[in-house]
């Protein structure tokens, strides 16, 4: 049984931090499909949150097809995350390599390809939320 | 609501059992002899001629022992001041000290209306101290029995002669003290109900019920009936209080501790009147050249010449205990408005 | 949903001053509803009113269906925990939960009992001698086992350490799961309230200033900031909150249901805090103008 904490001063919202770690798991390999996540009512005492809170991010797991609730029971694994298929995505791998090229024929060196990456990764990821 | 009453009144329930077992022990230890001395004074079965005579050298001489003259004194206090703890001690903290510390918010979001927490606290506890203070005066008449039956008898002329009208002997024998006891309590509730606070409600309670406590056998209680009147010859007063005063003897004052024909009366008033019934203090002029001192025969005499007779008013015994209902009737009384009061305030939901 | 507490236009006078005042509010079930506002604010007027501790002075309230205080099993629904958790100080902790038990119909003893050995408090030990965060403890345990609806908390945590108020609201979320139960607490802190609530009622000098859950605060109220600008000047839907200027830069606070659609303005969100406080603010400045001051 995977455990959940949370960030109170990352501006995320709770049950996001709950959906994320999740995934996390997921991808980690923590959770696999048929595990039982944590029941509602533990997971609001040892956090000191809403249980609401934690029904919303199960909800939305459940919406994203990763878990279902079995009522009475608890909420239980029901999807991966195909984090570790890199094979499937062949096609984009080919493009970042072409890119990766690119940027050192212009002169940049590790540090600020992974720099310029980084900041464009989070500036799209923001411009998703807004 | 029963238990929680009992639980928060354990402290004090047992403190007046201690008290109350104190109090027995002490009249148990004497009682009997005290019993015993009557028994050999041959007041009982005595003739009516000599009854008088012997119920008062009974008295005299238990008065003279020094310690039953103590005890009786002390039980006396004990009975007087035991409706006014209680009126201090349970009464007053009843509803303040729960308002005080804030433990109303507890009791009163529980399951039970205020009414019936209110209704629960009061029945049992008042009835507790209803049942101390009576059970104190109970036990105090039991052992001054002997006392009072040579009162009964005629006896006199010492403090411990004290008849049954008497203030100190009204308010402690009968059901007087269970009227006392109830008002007391009740007073306390509803000064700690209104002034939110223990210890100022204590105050006032004390010096709310003193008031009345002195008001009654001083004011009302001598008009809880009309009183009744009579005109007697000076020739046939016992137990005579004359002072005689002013220049050369002019004036004179005649009173009397009791009235003949009238045992265990209790006398309001008595002074003397002119033939024409009018109150009269100036000596007949005839009567001052006498060098006759107090309860002379003579002087009496003298100004039973002239006309001057004794009017005495006073209630008859056979009253007393119209007395002791009434008088315990308004106490309840008092205590039945005080505590609707109560309910009143409480259940229009605080402010 | 059914409402937990119905009010309208509610209000309490003391003497020539207002507590509280046209308060309309309809709190849905099933949530933990946070009432914040500074001291002196009325929450502790207003949750007396609800208990029934209180008589309104003007408008109405009913608190799940019921008139507040109405007879035992109105006051069964409801469990209150008042101010700094009042305890008897000469009754030792199990006699406090025989007085749960005789004094409630739908007492759970099992419940109250397992809860009192999880917390490791000695049942023989007086309460008076219990320390704050124990005493909070204590007194939730015996508004929660008897089973209320709904259950109503005056500024629990205000006076607790760190740690008592954590473990205090995990207790109290705890219970929320199991019992589903709904909750209403008042704090003067929005940080106690941000974790637990889903629901907020802010009330700033005797008035409501905003009540609704709080996605629903925080989806509706945004940060702008952008060049200059009167707030008179923005579009109709949109309520400006609070305002604040330089020569050249406007920050403006505002509530609105539809999207911010002017390019000028940079719009970001809003923490539950700066909501508050914005409230709170806007509150103070319309009472200086008005001369109006709640004293406690």
């Amino acid at each position: 049984m995977i455990e959940f904490h949370l960030d109170g001063r990352s501006g995320v919202a709770p049950y996001m931090q709950l959906i994320h770690q999740v995934r996390q798991a997921l991808r980690l390999g923590l959770l696999r499909v048929g595990d039982q996540l944590p029941k509602v009512k533990d997971v609001a005492a040892g956090l000191a949150i809403n249980p609401n809170t934690v029904l919303k991010a199960y909800r939305e797991l459940e919406y994203e097809g990763l878990a279902a609730a079995r009522p009475g029971i608890g909420t239980f694994v029901t999807g991966t995350l195909d984090g570790g298929s890199l094979a499937a995505h062949g096609p984009l791998r080919r493009d970042l390599q072409r890119w990766l090229a690119k940027a050192r024929r212009a002169g940049l060196d590790e540090e600020s390809i992974e720099a310029l990456f980084v900041s464009t990764f989070r500036s799209a990821g923001e411009e998703e939320i807004a | 609501m029963t238990w929680l009453t009992w639980r928060q009144f354990r402290v004090q329930a047992f403190t007046a059992a201690a008290a109350l077992a104190a109090f027995a022990v002490l009249l148990a230890a004497t009682g009997p002899h005290l019993a015993s001395l009557y028994a050999a004074s041959g007041i009982r079965g005595c003739q009516p001629a000599s009854c008088g005579h012997l119920a008062s050298n009974f008295l005299q001489q238990l008065y003279a022992a020094g310690t039953y003259w103590v005890l009786y004194l002390l039980g006396v206090v004990i009975i007087l001041l035991a409706a006014a703890v209680i009126g201090l001690f349970w009464g007053a903290p009843l509803i303040a000290r729960e308002l005080e510390t804030g433990t109303s918010a507890l009791a009163w979001n529980q399951s039970i209306t205020r009414t019936r927490w209110l209704a629960v606290k009061l029945t049992l506890t008042g009835l507790a101290a209803m049942a101390v203070t009576e059970g104190l005066s109970l036990m105090q008449a039991w052992w001054a029995a002997p006392i009072g039956r040579a009162v009964g008898h005629g006896g006199g002329g010492t403090n411990l002669a004290m008849g049954r009208f008497s203030s100190l002997v009204f308010a402690t024998h009968g059901i007087t003290p269970l009227g006392y006891a109830a008002f007391a309590f009740a007073l306390g509730v509803t000064a700690g109900a209104l002034i939110r606070r223990t210890v100022p409600a204590m105050a006032v309670t004390l010096a709310i019920f003193a008031a009345v406590q002195i008001a009654m056998p001083l004011w009302i209680r001598p008009s809880l009936f009309p009183a009744e009147h009579t005109v007697i010859p000076v020739s046939s007063l016992q137990q005579i209080s004359l002072q005689q005063g002013g220049f050369n003897d002019s004036s004179f004052n005649l009173g009397t501790e009791n009235l003949p024909g009238q045992p265990g009366a209790w006398l309001l008033s008595s002074g003397a009147v002119n033939a024409a019934g009018q109150a009269t203090s100036t000596t007949p002029a005839a009567c001052t050249a006498r060098s006759m001192r107090n309860g002379n025969p003579g002087f009496l005499d003298c100004l039973a010449s002239h006309d001057i007779r004794e009017a005495v008013s006073y209630q008859p015994a056979s009253r007393y205990w119209a007395f002791e209902w009434t008088e315990t009737a308004i106490y309840l009384a008092l205590a039945l408005a005080l505590t609707g009061s109560c309910f009143w305030r409480l259940t229009r939901r605080l402010t | 949903m059914t409402a937990v507490i119905e009010t309208g236009g509610l209000g309490k006078r003391y003497r020539r001053l207002w507590a509280l005042a046209d308060c309309t509010l309809s709190v849905p079930a099933g949530h933990v509803v946070g009432l914040v506002g500074p001291n002196g604010a009325g929450k502790t007027t207003l949750l007396g009113l609800a208990t029934g501790m209180l008589a309104p002075t003007a408008g109405t309230i009913e608190v799940l269906g019921g008139r507040p205080g109405a007879g035992p099993a109105q006051l069964a629904r409801v469990g209150y925990l008042a101010q700094d958790a009042p305890v008897y100080a000469g009754l030792p902790v199990a006699d406090h939960l025989k007085l749960g038990a005789h004094l409630n119909p739908g007492w759970d003893a099992e419940l109250a009992r397992a809860r009192i050995k999880r917390l490791d408090l000695d049942p023989g030990q007086k309460a008076g001698a219990l320390s704050g965060g124990q005493r909070a403890q204590l007194a939730l345990t015996l508004a929660v086992a008897k089973r209320p609806e709904l259950l109503i908390l005056d500024e629990p945590v205000a006076s607790l350490d760190p740690l008592a108020r954590r473990e205090f609201l995990q207790y109290l979320m705890e219970s929320v799961g199991e019992q589903s139960l709904s909750v209403v607490l008042s704090s003067h802190l929005v940080a106690d309230l941000e974790r637990v609530c889903d629901y907020l009622i802010v009330l700033v000098g005797s008035r409501v200033q905003v009540a609704g859950p709080v996605e629903e605060l925080l989806a509706t109220h945004h940060l702008l900031s952008g060049p200059r600008r009167d707030p008179g000047s923005l579009p109709d839907g949109m309520r400006v909150i609070s305002a604040s200027h330089t020569d050249v830069q406007s920050t403006l606070l505002v509530r609105t249901s539809g999207p911010v659609l002017d390019p000028a303005w940079m719009v970001s969100g809003v923490g539950l805090e700066d909501l508050v406080l914005a409230y709170m603010s806007q509150a103070a400045g319309r009472g200086r103008r008005n001369h109006l001051e709640v004293q406690r």
